[in-house]
């Protein structure tokens, strides 16, 4: 396990010094910051508009990380021939390609973090701003009784400590011990994304560790997709049988439609975006969807590991 | 009789090379092809503690045959043991180490941290690592760029960062590929000693290279491999015989009737500034003309009984076979042609 370790964590090492990461992180957080003034163009709904927004972005830049990050770095270590001192070592194949997921996996969920601590930190600064009555403080009055227009240094103080204030809040979120309605579920949902992306990231090692940086990204992202529309992919294969397979061209769509939703994951099971939506009551764990998770990452990581233990390094 | 540390039995590796198709990693679209053989029946023994060198030109076999033993590539067909166990094995994974052609390393990392990163993968512990990588570092002389990034380091300083990760677990067995390609003299040097100093320490060196005269300086015994054929295998006083086969014989302030005469009975004359060489290969002709120096006033400056060098031997079994593939192709060339002719008249 330790080997395994060091092979994860120097997988980390490297992941964090790619670029692309931080151009993605930036990214990400440029938009959770702009959530606000997007919220603001609707009339009503700005705080739905402002979490569907954070929830996607945190999951859609973790899968952007996860492709372009991950399927990099197995290639790299083939293409710069890293690899022959490593797996030369007493170590086994499946130790490496497991020690690269943990890396790789370690690398988005560091991001994951630092995008939903941003996240939070946004809704809770949102909170500060529609609430008035700090505003409202500013205005002190004189001797005369006539309330004051406050100054320059007022105003920046405010904002200033409305910042750190959210960043605080957000922070504290993450210890579980406060929990306000404005974040409720938010955690369990980033949670489930974790999930989801620990799969995508398994099919991202798989992909890489037989195939070039572009077909692994173009695979990667047709599973992702896939298995996001696994739910409609269903519903539609049994529509078409419920109207009766008359025509070759049917029962072809039909057995593609079918194949495809049960060979790709069902991603549908880790979006509880509706849960936020709905200010549902704190969900509680779906046993379901972590041993669904625990199985097909499994599933994955051991052809992965079959594919490469017999694998040429030329 | 002890089992060699080193036992190859018929190997071959054969690629499918694309004539048309395309590859996408392991992904492979394969249109029309040819088999190329990189190894062919290879069998050799390798005795503990010995430095052994394959050698051969490039696209012998050499690297093949390493990563074979070392589990990078699988052999189509053929067995190898290390230590009495099968490729791979875990435990014998332990006890080599491996310093690949060319190395290319984490440039990330610096050369500290990389070497700890190595030692934790052949499962030292914080406080084993602590002690031994500064020592490793003292040896291969790169102590003063133990905290600069791999980046920053020149050829020299990774093929050295890169012998120092195969000794980290102080191995019975070390397979260097091509050591001293890419570095100048002092650096040859340097690996050789190093080479000698493991061996001393008890260890089984076995390195490929295509620089004979360093492998003919350190080598107990040699395999020379041509076109992934093993051409011979020995100790390299059985390869090369210990028979003189040439005289050289320098020598100033000449007569010029002599050095006309002695130009005439040897194999090859330089003229120098101050004096000429010569070398024949008679020995009774040699001491003659040394005599006839003497007599006539001459000096000699030098005399030299040369036996053939590895390199002579490497070039002549070369040639030779290539010589005798030619003869092949000729012979067969012609007897169908013959046949053709027979067809014709037939």
């Amino acid at each position: 396990m330790g080997k395994t370790i060091a092979i994860a964590m120097n997988t980390f090492k490297e992941a964090v010094r790619n670029r692309i990461l931080y151009i993605l992180l930036i990214f990400a957080l440029i938009i959770m910051a702009s959530s606000g003034i997007l919220g603001e163009l609707t009339i009503s709904a700005r705080d739905r508009i402002i979490k569907d927004l954070g929830i996607a972005s945190i999951n859609f830049f973790g899968v952007l990380i996860a492709i372009f990050v991950g399927i990099g770095l197995v290639y790299n270590e083939l293409d710069k021939k890293t690899i022959y001192t490593i797996v030369t070592k007493p170590i086994h194949r499946r130790q490496f390609l497991i020690g690269k997921y943990l890396g790789l996996l370690l690398t988005i969920y560091v991001n994951m973090l630092i995008m939903t601590f941003f996240f939070l930190a946004v809704i809770h600064y949102q909170n500060y701003m529609d609430d008035e009555t700090m505003l409202k403080a500013l205005w002190k009055p004189n001797a005369a009784g006539q309330y004051l227009q406050p100054g320059f240094f007022d105003y920046a103080w405010y904002y200033i400590s409305s910042v750190f204030m959210s960043a605080f809040k957000s922070l504290a979120t993450f210890t579980l011990l406060y929990n306000p309605e404005i974040t409720r579920n938010i955690l369990k949902i980033v949670f489930y994304g974790c999930l989801e992306l620990g799969i995508i990231t398994g099919f991202a090692i798989l992909y890489s560790s037989f195939s070039t940086p572009t077909l692994s990204a173009i695979f990667t992202v047709l599973t992702f997709v896939i298995g996001r529309l696994n739910a409609d992919i269903i519903i539609f294969a049994d529509r078409m049988k419920e109207k009766g397979l008359l025509t070759m061209g049917a029962k072809i769509r039909y057995n593609l439609s079918w194949i495809a939703a049960h060979v790709t994951p069902n991603l549908w099971l880790f979006d509880k975006r509706n849960a936020v939506a709905e200010d549902a009551p704190l969900l509680s764990i779906d046993p379901y969807a972590l041993i669904y998770f625990l199985f097909y990452t499994g599933a994955v990581l051991y052809m992965a590991v079959m594919i490469f233990r017999r694998r040429n390094f030329k | 009789m002890p089992i060699p540390i080193v036992q190859i039995r018929d190997l071959t590796k054969i690629y499918i090379r694309d004539v048309i198709g395309t590859e996408f990693g392991q992904l492979k679209i394969r249109l029309k092809n040819r088999k190329v053989a990189a190894l062919q029946s290879l069998t050799l023994d390798v005795e503990e503690g010995q430095i052994f060198g394959l050698l051969g030109p490039n696209g012998a076999g050499k690297t093949t045959a390493i990563k074979i033993l070392m589990g990078l590539i699988f052999p189509t067909s053929g067995s190898a043991t290390l230590m009495g166990k099968p490729l791979g094995d875990k435990s014998v994974k332990s006890k080599i180490g491996f310093l690949p052609e060319n190395p290319y390393f984490y440039d990330y990392l610096k050369g500290y941290e990389f070497l700890s990163y190595y030692g934790q993968l052949y499962g030292m512990s914080a406080g084993e690592r602590k002690k031994k990588i500064p020592e490793l570092l003292e040896r291969v002389g790169l102590s003063h760029a133990a905290d600069l990034p791999l980046k920053g380091y020149s050829k020299g300083m990774l093929q050295r960062i890169g012998l120092a990760q195969a000794l980290l677990n102080d191995p019975r067995i070390v397979f260097l590929d091509e050591p001293q390609s890419g570095l100048d003299p002092f650096g040859r040097k340097e690996v050789r000693d190093l080479i000698l100093s493991l061996k001393e320490k008890g260890a089984t060196v076995f390195f490929s290279s295509h620089i004979l005269s360093d492998a003919e300086m350190i080598c107990d015994r040699v395999a020379i491999l041509n076109k992934g054929r093993l051409i011979n295998v020995g100790a390299l006083e059985d390869i090369l015989s210990t028979r003189i086969k040439t005289y050289e014989i320098e020598a100033a302030d000449m007569a010029d009737e002599l050095v006309r005469d002695m130009e005439a009975k040897s194999n090859l004359t330089l003229r120098r500034k101050q004096s000429v060489l010569f070398s024949m290969e008679n020995q009774d002709q040699a001491i003659g003309m040394v005599k006839k120096i003497i007599d006539s006033g001459g000096n000699l400056v030098s005399f030299i009984p040369r036996r053939e060098t590895l390199e002579e031997y490497f070039f002549r079994k070369i040639e030779s076979k290539t010589s005798d593939h030619r003869t092949e192709i000729d012979r067969s060339s012609k007897s169908s042609s013959l046949n053709k002719q027979e067809d014709v008249n037939g």
